[in-house]
């Protein structure tokens, strides 16, 4: 069925939100106003002529629009190279660490300013279909996952001195007054979560990601824009201002993470005992048995990805650290310790992404994301804490693990690959039962979820701001 | 140009990703933001593997992954990232025009089912139920599979004792057929014939309409009934131990007659109450007296009028020693531990009639409101009325392959098979074990029929067999392996636990087990219940004593 024309109500939104974020992106660049102007309506067209039937909630459409954003940076990026007539890759690194500013604009005043704002239009334009949104469950379950996560995630922050909060700006000198304020700045921060991404959530996998894109997000609105504006000064989106924040980068991806993680159980249990249990809404077959499957599929996939990735990992010195932080034993037995944690880790994946993704493209888009994010958990955090007791997010300890980026991206890949080529096989069975193919049905990601412009969001961050920084 | 110098190559694993990424994602109209973005987020992981990676090496260079090289790498990411997110325009694009110019691409068109081979399974024991998944598992959507059963469960009879015993609820030792069985389809009834000569099943017409089920393969796992060899009136009087509403009957039976001795002032009649005759000492017989003695003296206390003098659990059986399926260590074991916890054993002694209130013995009489009976199984009656061979006892006869000699694609497995194991020569006891292995055997000899093979013999040596006859107490003869002459004999507590061990992950589903080890832990801490349950029908549970 060919999709309907972009409505002109739409590219009016999409064109004036752009000039107002390219006024704006122009005044705190200070670049003249009107071909900065210019520049976000060409975005605002551009992007709701392409991406406006995308933006149907407000999180697909934050989701959507930094992605286009991130895109929107790299074709500038190489249309200056075009220009320049080179091709040089340390000329294109120092261009692109002289645009970060410009990165930081489009994500903040172009990418995210659009995509809300289409995404909030298509959220209340009625006629289209779309899941249902439960206001309560949103804020409930988004709030605790805030104020868990918190919790969790305070410790480390503390540690680190990589508090994301307002509490550790404002000078209060009140304990109590400041340990209120940042959880209710969490519960907000949760709640908004779960408002912007309640419809997209379908397990765990997909819901880390939106926290990932959420808190990357935050880390360019907050450290970099908003704080620095609360303390009255002058902002600053180069280069030299985001390398001191490196770390608090780490901390808000991880922080996105737990979010993502704590958000999806509560919103998971808040759908099985409420929605799920049922009788009406009742599977043939109880989600228990999916998850024992799941695990059981994970661990094979896991340990194959294990050996797939333990060469690069090899070459990258990795193994001996692994062997070391368990064991103290050889690179043999480092290696083996390395399959026995990727098995566990292919569990988890079994776990969190089981029900995210539909064809093998998708679960090797999932899966890359799965490796990035192991390597911001494992190499970057665990480990330094295994092995030290300490974590370290500094850019000189992120760069010095940058060659374990490729091993773990390949691992991730491998493992959720494998992972659906097992979980097809007993789905092609289940498929004969007509009981099961209405729900293998409905496991089929509709067209429009923002996942894609997570996959390229995500990655690009993740692997991209570690070489601009480092 | 952004790409680097190497295009060659890099052209090559352009293409190869382009052929992947278009033969990975099936094909939509009008997505060309999902393509866009999906390609784009595909180029940082190319640009990894190919730029960073295969190119230095290729090249002879040494690798050079730490931040430095891989910022020397920037440029042929950022023409990685725009290559994926112009593939995936492009390949929108094409799909398109594709689309437009031919059409959407047709679904795949189903199978021919010009002939769907009809499997009927006559059975919802072990047998009919392990032949239905194994021929799930190994024959496609070109075959229509149906089990007929006269009950919707499948009753895991290794813990039926446990259920008469109060220990476990019905329905945690009964599977849904329904749920179970995912491509089957199953017909609740009762089988009335079967016309070779039509290849049709006829079904009974209680409550509905008669029907009949055409068939190209069919296969028997109709089980046993009770064999009362003669007795009337036993078969009148005592209690079936064959089904679960058997068990259920027995549990409130036994709550019935604690509570009638209760309110009774009569010693004698109190005793003859509280007397529980179980005729057959096999390990049906063996469990189930274990089990009514632990549970009958485990409410005692409940009845405060009752004397525990006047309670006994009787074995009557009519050999000399009881469990001749166990080694006569362990069955003299199993006789004393029982005798131990106050059971009270008649060997070498036949039941020849039973009135109410009143058990006869070839050797003398016991007074008893209740008598239960294990003493013999014969194969469902129903084989008797079909045109099929069978032996002395009323089993069908199979050749080696579990087909029925003379019936084209009929097939007979468990207690209602005469089966003889191909290597040994020795008739198949028949047990659940067997019936599994046999199962399996003919499930896999349908497949070979359809796909024009050779069909397998069946051959299965016993892994073992395991008796609970107390409270944490059972025996285990165990089966050494790759040494089947040899046995290991277990008996008392770590026989108990490898039984519950071995059982519970035997009993079908995930939820079952769960439930049935809540109820075990459970039994740990609170006594067992007392609550009698409704009887629908059969036999009056009232019936000795109105009589």
């Amino acid at each position: 069925m060919a999709q309907p024309v972009v409505a002109w109500k739409d590219m009016c939104l999409g064109l004036l939100v752009g000039i107002a974020g390219g006024f704006l992106q122009g005044i705190v660049l200070h670049s003249a106003l009107p071909s900065a102007a210019l520049l976000g309506g060409v975005f605002g067209l551009v992007f709701t002529a392409v991406f406006s039937k995308r933006a149907s909630s407000a999180g697909a459409g934050l989701i959507w629009g930094l992605s286009g954003a991130l895109l929107f940076w790299f074709l500038v990026l190489a249309a200056s190279m075009l220009k320049l007539g080179t091709h040089d890759s340390n000329v294109m690194l120092d261009d692109a660490r002289g645009r970060f500013a410009e990165l930081a604009a489009y994500l903040v005043c172009l990418g995210a300013p659009v995509g809300l704002a289409l995404g909030i239009r298509g959220a209340i334009s009625p006629g289209s279909s779309r899941p249902p949104f439960n206001l309560s469950r949103a804020i409930t379950a988004g709030g605790l996952a805030g104020i868990v996560s918190g919790l969790i995630f305070g410790h480390w922050m503390w540690q680190g001195g990589f508090f994301p909060l307002i509490a550790g700006l404002i000078v209060i000198p009140s304990q109590a007054v400041r340990v209120v304020l940042q959880f209710c700045i969490a519960f907000l921060m949760g709640a908004a979560f779960g408002l912007l991404f309640q419809r997209d959530v379908r397990g765990y996998g997909s819901c880390m990601g939106w926290g990932l894109g959420f808190t990357v997000f935050c880390w360019f609105a907050g450290p970099l824009t908003f704080f620095p504006l609360a303390q009255r000064m002058p902002l600053n989106w180069s280069m030299d201002a985001a390398v001191p924040l490196f770390g608090p980068l780490v901390g808000y991806v991880l922080y996105g993470l737990i979010l993502g993680v704590v958000y999806a159980t509560f919103d998971r249990a808040w759908v099985r005992l409420f929605i799920e249990s049922d009788p009406l809404n009742r599977e043939a077959d109880g989600p228990g048995f999916r998850l024992f499957r799941s695990l059981q599929w994970g661990a094979k996939a896991g340990f194959a990805g294990g050996l797939v990735s333990s060469p690069f990992l090899f070459a990258a010195h990795m193994l001996s650290n692994v062997a070391g932080a368990a064991t103290h034993l050889s690179s043999v037995n480092g290696l083996l310790v390395h399959l026995l944690v990727s098995t566990l880790i292919g569990m988890s994946y079994g776990i969190l992404f089981r029900d995210e993704a539909s064809n093998l493209a998708m679960a090797g888009a999932w899966g890359w994301v799965f490796g990035l994010i192991w390597w911001y958990v494992g190499p970057l955090t665990l480990l330094p804490l295994i092995l030290t007791g300490e974590i370290d997010w500094r850019i000189t300890a992120a760069s010095a693990l940058l060659p374990s980026l490729l091993g773990h991206l390949i691992y991730g890949n491998c493992t959720a690959s494998l992972f659906y080529i097992l979980e097809r096989a007993y789905t092609r069975k289940q498929m004969l039962d007509s009981r099961m193919t209405a729900r293998e049905l409905r496991r089929v990601r509709p067209v429009g979820t923002p996942a894609p412009a997570l996959w390229f969001f995500a990655m690009g961050m993740g692997v991209m701001i570690p070489l601009l920084l480092a | 140009m952004i790409l680097s110098p190497t295009k060659g190559l890099e052209f090559v694993v352009a293409i190869a990703a382009g052929s992947l990424y278009g033969a990975s994602v099936p094909p939509a109209r009008d997505v060309y933001a999902d393509n866009v973005m999906s390609g784009a987020s595909l180029g940082i992981p190319l640009w990894g593997i190919t730029s960073v990676v295969f190119l230095p090496l290729l090249a002879g260079n040494t690798m050079a992954w730490d931040a430095v090289g891989m910022q020397a790498q920037f440029a042929p990411l950022v023409g990685w990232i725009l290559f994926g997110a112009l593939l995936g325009a492009v390949l929108q694009l094409l799909t398109g025009v594709v689309a437009t110019r031919y059409g959407a691409e047709a679904a795949p068109a189903s199978a021919p089912s010009a002939h769907l081979t009809r499997i009927v399974i006559l059975g919802g024991g072990f047998g009919g139920m392990k032949v239905a998944e194994c021929l799930e598992e190994e024959l496609a959507g070109s075959v229509s599979i149906s089990l007929v059963s006269d009950t919707n469960a499948l009753l895991f009879t290794p813990m039926l004792a446990e259920v008469a015993g109060s220990s476990l609820e019905p329905s945690h030792i009964s599977v849904p057929l329904r749920s179970s069985l995912h491509r089957t389809h199953f017909v609740r009834g009762r089988v009335t014939g079967v016309d070779f000569a039509r290849k049709v099943v006829a079904l009974d017409g209680t409550g509905t309409k008669a029907r009949e089920l055409e068939y190209d393969h069919v296969i028997f796992a109709l089980g046993a009934v009770s064999n009362y060899l003669g007795l009337a009136n036993v078969e009148a009087f005592a209690f079936d131990f064959k089904t679960l509403l058997d068990a259920i009957r027995i549990r409130n039976h036994v709550i019935e007659m604690f509570e009638r001795a209760d309110r009774e002032t009569d010693p004698e009649i109190r005793r003859q109450l509280l007397t529980f005759v179980i005729a057959g000492g096999g390990f049906a017989g063996v469990e189930l007296a274990g089990a009514l003695n632990d549970f009958a003296h485990g409410i005692f206390p409940d009845y405060r009028n009752l004397n525990i003098q006047e309670l006994c659990v009787t074995l009557v059986h009519s050999r000399n020693r009881i469990l001749p399926e166990l080694s006569e260590t362990l069955a003299a074991y199993a006789l004393e531990r029982m005798k131990q916890r106050g059971v009270v054993f008649r060997l070498g002694t036949r039941l020849v009639d039973a009135q109410p209130g009143l058990v006869t013995l070839g050797d003398g009489h016991i007074p008893a409101e209740t008598l239960v009976w294990t003493a013999g199984t014969a194969p469902n009656p129903l084989i008797k009325t079909l045109d099929l061979p069978t032996n002395p006892r009323g089993a069908i006869i199979v050749d080696s392959t579990l087909a029925v000699p003379g019936h084209s694609n009929a097939w007979a497995l468990g207690d209602c098979a005469a089966v003889i194991d191909s290597e040994t020569r020795n008739p198949c006891p028949p047990t659940a074990q067997f019936a599994l292995r046999e199962a399996a055997t003919i499930a896999r000899n349908v497949c070979a029929v359809l796909k024009g093979a050779p069909a397998t013999n069946f051959h299965f040596k016993s892994l073992g067999a395991l008796c609970v006859v107390g409270h944490q107490t059972a025996c285990a003869e165990l089966t050494v392996p790759f040494a089947p002459a040899r046995s290991l004999r277990f008996s008392g507590l770590l026989a108990w636990l490898i039984w519950r061990g071995i059982y519970v992950s035997k009993l079908p589903g995930l939820e079952r087990k769960i439930r049935v080890l809540m109820a075990w832990t459970l039994e740990l801490f609170f006594p067992r219940d007392i609550i009698q349950t409704i009887d629908l029908g059969g036999k009056d549970t009232h019936s000795w004593h109105s009589q």
